[in-house]
């Protein structure tokens, strides 16, 4: 536990991991109904109902396309815990990244003695993940105010179109960003991290926890 | 006293072969203020990465000659310790925004130093109070406006406390504040000692601060000296635009070259003549356009709020405003990307409503602010009939007539994104005007133009308004709309609070001032010549 009251990033990590492999390997329909409303409350008890949801409506059409999949393969039990499955993880994956600045994460790496570069490499995606997505939004609205449609069926022949603006604007993102960091002497070898993290016995606890309650879940 | 910056006999290629610079060799010494000009793909950038060893060390390629930057040899010097001679902001200021808020962005480079906790604590309060950011620190980056983000990526390389700040293209996308408030930053550094080096091709920005200018052609320089002395020549010749009053000034065969419009008012230039002479209150034909009291909102952050405009066949209407005035927001409402949430857009007098996108698409085209987002065909040819195929209306006579219009037929077996920017901005407009739409949406068409593309864009854009479109342009460009615009609409507050001929709007001062615009320089010197001529 640090200064602020938080958990350690590093905790975070942790549990958020070791709680997406129990999703993963929890069976029981029941027990993963379980642990996707014990999400639920978590995120409406930290403020983040509306983004999953916003989340969980871009993901709808894939979470439908896998629980049809799964359903027509195993039945309709294997169909609804893929769905099941799928929104869990998407709850976990809120709760996490949305309690997490991406530069706690970096810091609390850089003081675990992780190099800089490969901190800044998971800091640098989860940072920019939201800016990629700003950028395809972009690229869909100059391609769609050309008159190229993308509702309906004309998705399958029409979305690749997308990929070729896409790739090179990202691209040339990646080239603007490695200036970027240059500019900042990234390259140094050193780099100091910009706040203490301390992994403490609570921190500790948290991750035990977690485990502790994996274990139960998949047993 | 050692020279801060030396190329000696530089010679440099890209790793696809593209030509760099080639021979170039200068000095800069402490406490100069360079210019550094030229056309796009002249060097100028290629300089500015030379500067701070992202070449070669990033780019590779292939270097010739040598580049010492405070007697280090660049290629022999890493970045990161080139990085705390020379501080480059680079032309995307978005790229260097590399933390969530502004304070950890700012702390970003000298952590990277390896510096203590408290000391990168200090560097971050030392540059937010020299650049007055203090009231951002805590704000998130992605909430700051284009001229806030430019301050922030200045401050974020300042805090490495370079002896030499380099720009690249820093003005491209300011509005007037901005660039006025980014030229008193710049004034403020270089009195205190540092050495200012500004790539830039709109000389009128900056000109009248450098101490020197060099201009750059094909890699070379071409022309180096003091400013007055450099801009007494045709500068057209190396594909730059000279201050507006220095070509007002030429004009009227006056032999003196003015640095600044005041120094211009001083030598009682002529009236210029360029300006179109039609009101423009009210479209001379039925609107093709109109947005009806439109408002909308992102999010709780009201930008539109029931404003009106119609625009009518041929006109050319600039709609003018700062950063986030609700430019773009009011081109999306025209073409449908976004709805209003009051007021209707109606378009040949039949509200839009839901119709769908593409069905739109029929007869209002958008260019966005970067065309590269637009253009995904393998040739240029195959670009333009893109979206007559999809809208099931290509006409082979009119796509050869847009090719004649837009001057592409060297280009159209090239790749789009192989083309330079000005040549994909031609190509996006082709493409957009192939569908035959009688309207036609522009987003920040000028936007990192060199002088040669945005001349080029004004006279086609002329064109195509003879072709009966009625072309819509947002810009903050006022020196380039004032050439071409029939009418100005201004926006502010998410009203249109004044649309006329740009005469008319450039003698409303409140507006003007209210709108962040910039007097253009023919307009202030018609008004100046005017008062004069009322007290004689």
């Amino acid at each position: 536990m640090n200064a602020t009251g938080t958990f350690d990033p590093r905790a975070k990590a942790l549990t958020y991991l070791i709680g997406s492999a129990a999703i993963i390997l929890t069976l029981d329909l029941v027990r993963l109904a379980v642990i996707s409303s014990a999400l639920a409350l978590l995120l409406s008890m930290v403020g983040l109902w509306r983004r999953w949801l916003h989340v969980m409506r871009v993901l709808m059409p894939t979470l439908a396309l896998f629980a049809l999949v799964a359903g027509w393969s195993s039945g309709y039990e294997a169909a609804l815990g893929a769905a099941l499955r799928l929104t869990a993880l998407v709850c976990a994956g809120v709760a996490f990244f949305g309690m997490t600045p991406p530069e706690e994460l970096g810091d609390a790496l850089l003081e675990s003695g992780v190099p800089s570069q490969v901190a800044f490499l998971l800091e640098g995606a989860l940072r920019f993940t939201p800016m990629m997505g700003a950028l395809a939004r972009e690229v869909y609205e100059a391609q769609a105010s050309r008159g190229i449609r993308f509702d309906g069926r004309h998705i399958l022949r029409n979305g690749p179109l997308v990929l070729t603006p896409l790739l090179l604007s990202v691209m040339r993102f990646a080239d603007d960003l490695a200036e970027g960091l240059e500019t900042r002497g990234f390259g140094s070898p050193q780099r100091t991290s910009l706040r203490a993290y301390r992994f403490g016995w609570r921190d500790g606890a948290l991750v035990g926890a977690a485990l502790l309650l994996t274990i139960l879940l998949v047993w | 006293m050692n020279p801060l910056v030396v190329f000696d006999e530089v010679t440099y290629r890209y790793r696809d072969g593209a030509s760099g610079l080639c021979q170039v060799s200068l000095t800069i010494e402490p406490g100069e203020f360079v210019v550094v000009a030229g056309a796009s793909g002249s060097g100028k950038s290629t300089f500015c990465r030379l500067l701070n060893g992202l070449i070669p060390h990033l780019h590779g390629g292939a270097l010739t000659g040598r580049v010492l930057i405070e007697g280090r040899d660049t290629r022999q010097t890493p970045p990161y310790v080139l990085s705390r001679c020379v501080g480059l902001a680079l032309q995307n200021p978005e790229a260097q925004s590399l933390a969530t808020t502004v304070a950890r962005d700012l702390a970003l480079g000298p952590a990277c130093q390896g510096l203590d906790r408290p000391t990168i604590a200090a560097r971050v309060r030392e540059v937010a109070a020299l650049l007055e950011i203090e009231p951002l620190l805590d704000r998130p980056l992605i909430t700051l406006s284009g001229g806030e983000v430019q301050r922030v990526a200045i401050a974020g390389v300042l805090a490495l406390r370079p002896g030499v700040l380099a720009l690249d293209e820093p003005f491209a996308f300011l509005d007037a504040a901005g660039a006025i408030r980014l030229r008193e930053t710049l004034r403020m550094l270089h009195q205190r000692g540092v050495a200012i080096i500004v790539a830039e091709h709109r000389l009128a920005d900056v000109a009248d601060l450098a101490t020197r200018l060099i201009v750059f052609q094909d890699g070379r320089v071409v022309a180096d000296g003091a400013p007055r002395t450099v801009l007494a020549c045709d500068v057209s010749k190396w594909g730059l635009e000279a201050p507006p009053w220095v070509r007002l000034a030429r004009a009227a065969g006056i032999d003196a070259t003015p640095l600044t419009l005041n120094e211009a008012l001083e030598l009682a230039l002529p009236n210029g003549s360029v300006v179109p002479a039609s009101p423009g209150d009210i479209p001379a034909t039925l609107p093709v356009i109109a947005w009806e009291d439109v408002s909308f909102a992102h999010g709780d952050r009201t930008v539109l709020s029931r404003a009106c405009l119609a625009a009518g066949a041929g006109e050319i209407i600039g709609i003018l405003g700062a950063n986030g005035a609700g430019k773009t927001t009011l081109l999306k409402l025209g073409n449908g990307l976004l709805r209003p949430q009051h007021g209707t857009v109606r378009m040949q007098g039949q509200a839009i409503g839901r119709r769908p996108l593409w069905e739109i698409a029929r007869s209002v085209g958008l260019v966005v602010q970067h065309p590269g987002h637009m253009l995904f065909a393998p040739t240029v040819q195959d670009e333009l009939e893109a979206g007559p195929r999809a809208l099931q209306r290509h006409d082979r006579a009119w796509i050869s007539h847009v090719i004649d219009r837009c001057r592409l037929e060297s280009l159209l077996h090239r790749s789009p994104h192989r083309l330079s920017a000005g040549e994909q901005r031609r190509v996006a407009i082709g493409a957009a005007l192939a569908s035959h739409p009688s309207v036609l949406l522009l987003d920040e068409p000028t936007a990192g133009q060199d002088a040669v593309s945005r001349q080029m864009l004004r006279a086609l854009l002329t064109d195509v308004a003879r072709d009966g479109v009625a072309v819509i342009t947002a810009t903050h460009d006022t020196e380039w709309a004032y050439a071409l615009c029939t009418r100005w609409a201004v926006l502010g507050n998410g009203r249109i609070v004044a649309s006329g001929a740009p005469t008319t709007i450039c003698i409303q001062p409140e507006v003007m001032v209210r709108a962040n615009l910039r007097l253009p320089a023919e307009a202030a010197i018609r008004q100046h010549n005017e008062r004069q001529a009322a007290l004689r």
